[in-house]
């Protein structure tokens, strides 16, 4: 589908400060992004670091306080560069008097589906998002599940090129996550651009072609989930509980510590573990168990939102 | 120009279903019902009380719908964040405040309709149908569109609840501006008073001239050029307050 050569998003030193007080509030600080087409990017961050900030400049709903933003090589002022869009906002609200079916219904009018097409286009998404039993009810008579879903189809309508979905699984049960990974690959599949938050980081690292984390309004990471991690494979040795002295001697072999009740596990390189060993055995501590362990995506993430 | 028609077809959808809707159109639509029990008087003193009850109940629930429903048709999307998914699209500010507007204007011309279509029915029953009806019962619909216009304007800037205040206090003193302001003109000496006064009476919608409520009930004959101007005036004024909503709203963050 996507032939296009051009970044889907490109910010350039885009930044938020929002007044508050004398100096005002840095929502987004300086931010460089380039997304390209056909890539589904993850996009993360801890609450409040600015993520659903840079997704309202995108999306033209606050003006940047400097820098400049780019959708499908338009600039994002300019409503035009929407055309090609679908949008699901974090708890998505719907008039409640109105059916799933309106709902698609009026947003692929509003989208330029030809009225000839508009029927079997919307029956196709309420379909793919499994609401055809309840198309006919109202938005208000339904679950905050079902309202993600009506969301999710809405966001669906015209064929976008790029998809910007905030928290999409926000309010799925499992069935329903599971469902919108299914969708998300199969739009990468047609070759759309996906451009997800989410804080589910294990949903990120399973459909996420890239991720770039943000914290406190600024970049701190991009690049594939493994990437991202540390590439640093390390031992977690459990053994029992440990004294002051044992402690200082494993802070000396570069040793991290994790002290929990009536034992203890001890993070290691794996070329240092015979140094372990060797104090280990020393002080008559047993060995519980010895697992090799590589940085996770969410253990990542806390390191570098940290 | 289709998505500003999706967009007002979706505000009259919300509207028709809001209480006050139904509540004030009701109340109207019984006061003018209720006028058919003027038979105490002549017939052509019962013909007058009518026309004069009837455009009096027209024009106070046209006013009160303009200021209720339109204060409060874009702060309830943004409240309710309906708005994100709309104007994440491509649509521009522009269409949504002016679909807005329309489907605002449109839900209240619906009301209004209805009690039109009921005063209509009163006046063909007593043989005293007259088209002027037709025209100053225009004029009201051109007067609800300007001070529909001015809430909508004021709620793109401030709160629904002190849009919908400051827009009836602007259409009271729209309805009295000729009768209390001239006079308060030639009364203020001060230079800077003065023209802070002759602003606001020039900023201020003249309501006064929609109202052609005494010439229907005393049968006076209004000039086609003056019925013009009128109409000029009021679809001019409407466009410029919507101009300047429209502007305010493209500058808002959401």
């Amino acid at each position: 589908m996507m032939q296009d050569t051009q970044p889907a998003v490109q910010t350039s030193g885009l930044s938020k400060v929002y007044k508050s007080g004398k100096l005002g509030k840095v929502a987004v600080d300086s931010l460089d992004l380039c997304v390209n087409c056909g890539e589904v990017f993850g996009f993360l961050g801890p609450n409040g670091a600015g993520k659903t900030s840079t997704i309202k400049m995108l999306l033209g709903f606050i003006r940047p306080t400097c820098g400049e933003s780019y959708l499908l090589g338009r600039t994002a002022s300019d409503p035009d560069s929407r055309r090609d869009i679908g949008y699901l906002p974090e708890q998505p609200y719907f008039h409640k008097f109105m059916t799933p079916r309106e709902v698609v219904s009026t947003h692929a009018a509003l989208a330029g589906v030809a009225r000839r097409v508009r029927k079997s286009h919307v029956d196709e998404i309420i379909e793919m998002v499994g609401l055809t039993e309840l198309a006919r009810r109202p938005v208000s008579k339904m679950s905050k599940g079902q309202v993600q879903r009506v969301g999710i189809a809405q966001a669906l309508v015209g064929d976008p090129k790029l998809l910007i979905l905030d928290e999409p699984a926000s309010g799925l049960d499992p069935i329903g996550r599971y469902q919108m990974r299914d969708l998300i690959l199969k739009q990468r599949a047609a070759g759309r651009t996906v451009f997800l938050s989410s804080h589910l980081l294990s949903e990120i690292e399973t459909v996420c072609d890239r991720v770039a984390v943000l914290s406190h309004g600024k970049l701190v990471a991009i690049g594939a989930p493994g990437e991202i991690k540390r590439d640093d494979e390390h031992l977690a040795v459990t053994t029992g509980a440990i004294s002051l002295e044992v402690e200082a001697r494993l802070v000396g072999v570069d040793a991290g510590l994790r002290i929990l009740e009536g034992e203890t596990v001890i993070t290691i390189a794996p070329h240092l573990i015979y140094d372990l060993i060797d104090i280990l055995r020393q002080f008559d501590l047993p060995i519980v168990s010895v697992i090799p362990e590589r940085e996770s995506l969410e253990q990542a993430f806390l390191r570098l939102a940290a | 120009m289709n998505r500003v028609m999706i967009l007002a077809r979706l505000t009259m959808m919300e509207n028709a279903r809001k209480q006050v809707f139904h509540v004030v159109t009701l109340l109207t639509l019984t006061v003018v019902c209720a006028s058919t029990l003027l038979s105490v008087f002549t017939l052509g003193v019962q013909v007058k009380i009518l026309k004069d009850l009837c455009m009096t109940s027209i024009l106070f629930c046209g006013g009160v719908l303009a200021v209720a429903l339109a204060s409060t048709a874009i702060p309830s999307e943004t409240e309710s964040r309906t708005c994100y998914p709309i104007l994440a699209r491509s649509v521009r500010r522009s269409e949504f405040v002016l679909g807005k507007y329309l489907g605002t204007l449109g839900t209240i011309y619906l009301g209004l309709l209805f009690i039109a279509g009921a005063f209509t029915v009163l006046l063909l029953s007593r043989q005293a149908f007259d088209v002027a009806m037709i025209v100053a019962t225009g004029y009201v619909f051109l007067e609800v569109a300007v001070v529909a216009a001015i809430a909508v304007a004021l709620s793109t800037c401030t709160t629904p609840a002190v849009a919908a205040m400051v827009s009836f206090l602007l259409y009271v003193a729209g309805m009295v501006k000729m009768a209390y302001f001239e006079p308060m003109i030639d009364g203020v000496h001060n230079p800077a008073a003065k023209a802070l006064v002759v602003g606001f009476y020039h900023l201020l919608p003249n309501l006064e001239s929609f109202n052609f409520k005494d010439a229907l009930v005393h049968n006076v004959a209004v000039p086609a050029g003056y019925l013009a101007q009128v109409a000029i005036y009021g679809v001019c004024y409407a466009s410029l307050v919507i101009v300047l909503a429209s502007s305010v709203f493209a500058r808002k963050e959401l």
